[in-house]
């Protein structure tokens, strides 16, 4: 049996807002990375809390580290309150230890939280981003780009390219 | 007696003791006893004093068997050991490894003579009972359904492998002290880095040797394949060994370079590798158990008894919170990591040197070891299960499988079918697979619902509780990851 595989439709730019973008993130553990992005989606969606967000983050960090390989990590949930696709994404300039498979330090976290009975929306994004992060070139430009409007700039362009 | 009586007879008492040892660690486990104090009750049940009345003595045979023993389960634990795992835990492993070993050697060694042993003696003693066996831990953990947080359990899996080096150099020797009264000079540092070296250079170079050896060789049937990988875990142990080396040191980074090549990929080798090491613990135990004579014991129980919980309840705390000091590990961890410090089968080989080198004394020793691995097989095994939980520390695993998919090649293979336990908080929770969007290179095979086999089409919606087999190449291995969690077996 074959699955006809579908290409992610929903491009980055409907649901990252700059705001939501942390370009030097203060957090050194993985538990301050979770707290940290709980607050940057908080504050991209202010109707739910910040506790909320982390919780749902940490639900899915017990199945397994959504730290991927090469310093990308990609945390993640669902929430019932949420209509539409929520993301923020920091950059950890020292680099965290993430629990990564590689057990390398995580650098770059994108933090998306989709509604509840949006399965098919949540998948193509996570599977979109894990993608997106594959170019080295990306990585390296984000890294030497100082503000959150550049970065949030290099994420669309990259993102376009799909 | 005539052959072939004398070795039917043999076969007939080992098969009988082995079958009795396994039938009832299920009712061990229930009871919540850690296998290994089972396996020594059988064995000393057959012994001497028990109702077998089999007067086992030997400790030359005894020490042969236990190598062996050691060199299967060192080297299954290489198999087992990830490159992930490396990474996260080998600094802390390492201290405790080394550092670690000699602290609780001369802990334990002044602990014994404060109980009244002679020094060279006491130090002696403390060598032998220096290094852990995770083995022990990973069994009760298993049994209990409970899974580590990865750093707290790589570090104790990685610190049992790389500890055994260490404990064997410094109880050769003080063997040797006891045995000769020559007191060892600054020479024993210097050949404590020579046998680590040499170790070390001969793991990589016969781990090296044999991934290109299974990435090139083409057996005509799958079951010589382990047989290769025996072959060379003996070779890996004995080249080493005849130079000078830690031949222990060898086997497990041997194993640890041939697993990394092998991987996933080789569930069949595994599993043999698995059930020799399952066989060399319980032999090992059984063995201890009809070498202990129950009624020599009562003279060194005391004095073993008491070393046995020193070492549990202070000692091996102590020796983990000085040696993780530079790590960031927090509180939780650092008494978890303490309090689980299972003896197992290494100090049981290591207490038959000084009796074989004719150390005076020895008996003695080996008696109060007898007492000192029981505890501290014991008392952690007892209350791991429970301690974890309480702590936090165990990230709640999936029960396992009614049945899993795998691919039997005798080739090496570029994919494998990943089999993966849906939870309500995994992104695929709902999902259809059409929604999966997976990568074109990968197919979900095969779905488990409720003990029934569901044949996957687009349409069928992924709900929690489900088992899913997924062929993914090795590309897509950690997208997988992410949309699933953490594959079973991981």
């Amino acid at each position: 049996m074959r699955l006809s595989y579908q290409p992610p439709t929903m491009p980055i730019a409907e649901f990252l807002k700059v705001e939501a973008v942390t370009p030097a993130m203060s957090a050194t553990t993985k538990p301050e990375v979770l707290h940290e992005l709980a607050r940057a989606l908080a504050r991209a969606w202010p109707e739910v809390s910040v506790e909320r967000f982390l919780h749902v983050l940490e639900e899915r960090e017990k199945l397994g580290s959504t730290g991927m390989e090469k310093g990308v990590a990609i945390p993640h949930g669902r929430l019932a309150e949420l209509p539409t696709l929520i993301a923020c994404f920091g950059v950890s300039r020292e680099g965290v230890d993430f629990e990564a498979r590689d057990g390398r330090p995580s650098q770059f976290f994108f933090a998306l939280v989709a509604p509840e009975n949006s399965a098919g929306l949540h998948l193509k994004a996570l599977s979109r981003l894990s993608r997106l992060f594959r170019s080295d070139a990306l990585k390296e430009n984000i890294l030497s780009a100082g503000d959150a409007a550049t970065v949030h700039a290099l994420l669309l362009q990259e993102d376009a390219k799909a | 007696m005539n052959e072939p009586i004398a070795t039917a007879g043999v076969m007939t008492l080992v098969g009988v003791l082995l079958a009795i040892s396994v039938l009832f660690s299920r009712a061990a486990g229930r009871a919540g006893l850690p296998l290994a104090f089972v396996f020594v009750l059988v064995g000393m049940l057959a012994g001497t004093d028990g109702v077998g009345k089999l007067a086992f003595d030997d400790y030359a045979l005894s020490f042969r068997l236990g190598t062996v023993a050691l060199v299967i389960i060192l080297f299954d634990g290489g198999l087992n050991t990830t490159l992930t795992s490396v990474r996260a835990g080998l600094a802390p492993a390492t201290v405790l490894a080394t550092l670690g070993v000699v602290l609780m050697a001369g802990a334990m060694g002044g602990a014994a003579h404060l109980l009244g042993l002679p020094w060279p003696q006491a130090l002696l003693l403390g060598a032998i009972v220096s290094s852990t066996d995770a083995a022990a831990v990973f069994a009760v953990l298993r049994g209990s359904g409970l899974h580590l947080k990865q750093r707290v359990g790589v570090t104790l899996e990685l610190e049992s492998g790389l500890n055994d080096p260490m404990a064997v150099i410094l109880t050769m020797a003080l063997t040797q002290l006891v045995a000769t009264g020559e007191a060892p000079t600054w020479r024993l540092g210097l050949d404590v880095l020579v046998q680590l070296g040499v170790g070390l250079a001969a793991g990589l170079g016969f781990g090296w040797l044999g991934q290109v050896v299974l990435r090139r060789a083409r057996l005509p049937a799958a079951g010589l394949y382990p047989v290769l990988t025996l072959s060379l875990a003996a070779v890996a142990f004995g080249v080493p060994t005849l130079f000078n080396g830690s031949g222990f040191l060898a086997v497990y980074v041997a194993g640890a370079l041939v697993g990394h090549e092998t991987g996933r990929y080789r569930t069949g080798l595994l599993r043999v590798h698995d059930a020799m090491a399952w066989l060399s613990q319980v032999g090992m135990f059984l063995l201890l158990g009809l070498l202990a004579t129950p009624s020599r014991l009562p003279a060194v129980a005391n004095l073993g008894l008491g070393l046995g919980f020193v070492a549990a309840l202070v000692v091996r705390p102590l020796v983990v919170w000085l040696c993780l000091v530079p790590f960031r590990f927090s509180m939780k961890e650092r008494a978890y990591l303490g309090f689980v410090g299972l003896r197992g089968a290494v100090p049981i080989v290591l207490a038959t040197f000084p009796v074989l080198a004719g150390a005076p004394g020895a008996q003695g020793l080996f008696d109060a070891v007898f007492f000192i691995v029981l505890v501290n097989a014991f008392v952690p095994g007892a209350f791991v299960g429970g301690l974890t939980r309480r702590l936090g520390l165990q990230t709640s695993a999936p029960p396992p499988p009614p049945a899993v998919m795998e691919l039997t090649s005798t080739h090496i293979l570029d994919g494998d079918v990943m089999s993966f336990f849906v939870r309500p908080q995994s992104a695929v929770a709902g999902a259809t697979l059409a929604e999966l969007g997976l990568p074109e290179t990968s197919v979900v095979t095969l779905i488990m619902r409720e003990g029934r086999l569901l044949a996957p089409r687009g349409n069928t919606r992924l709900e929690p509780g489900d088992y899913v087999s997924v062929f993914a190449p090795k590309e897509n291995v950690s997208e997988l990851h992410l949309l699933f969690g953490d594959a079973q077996g991981d």
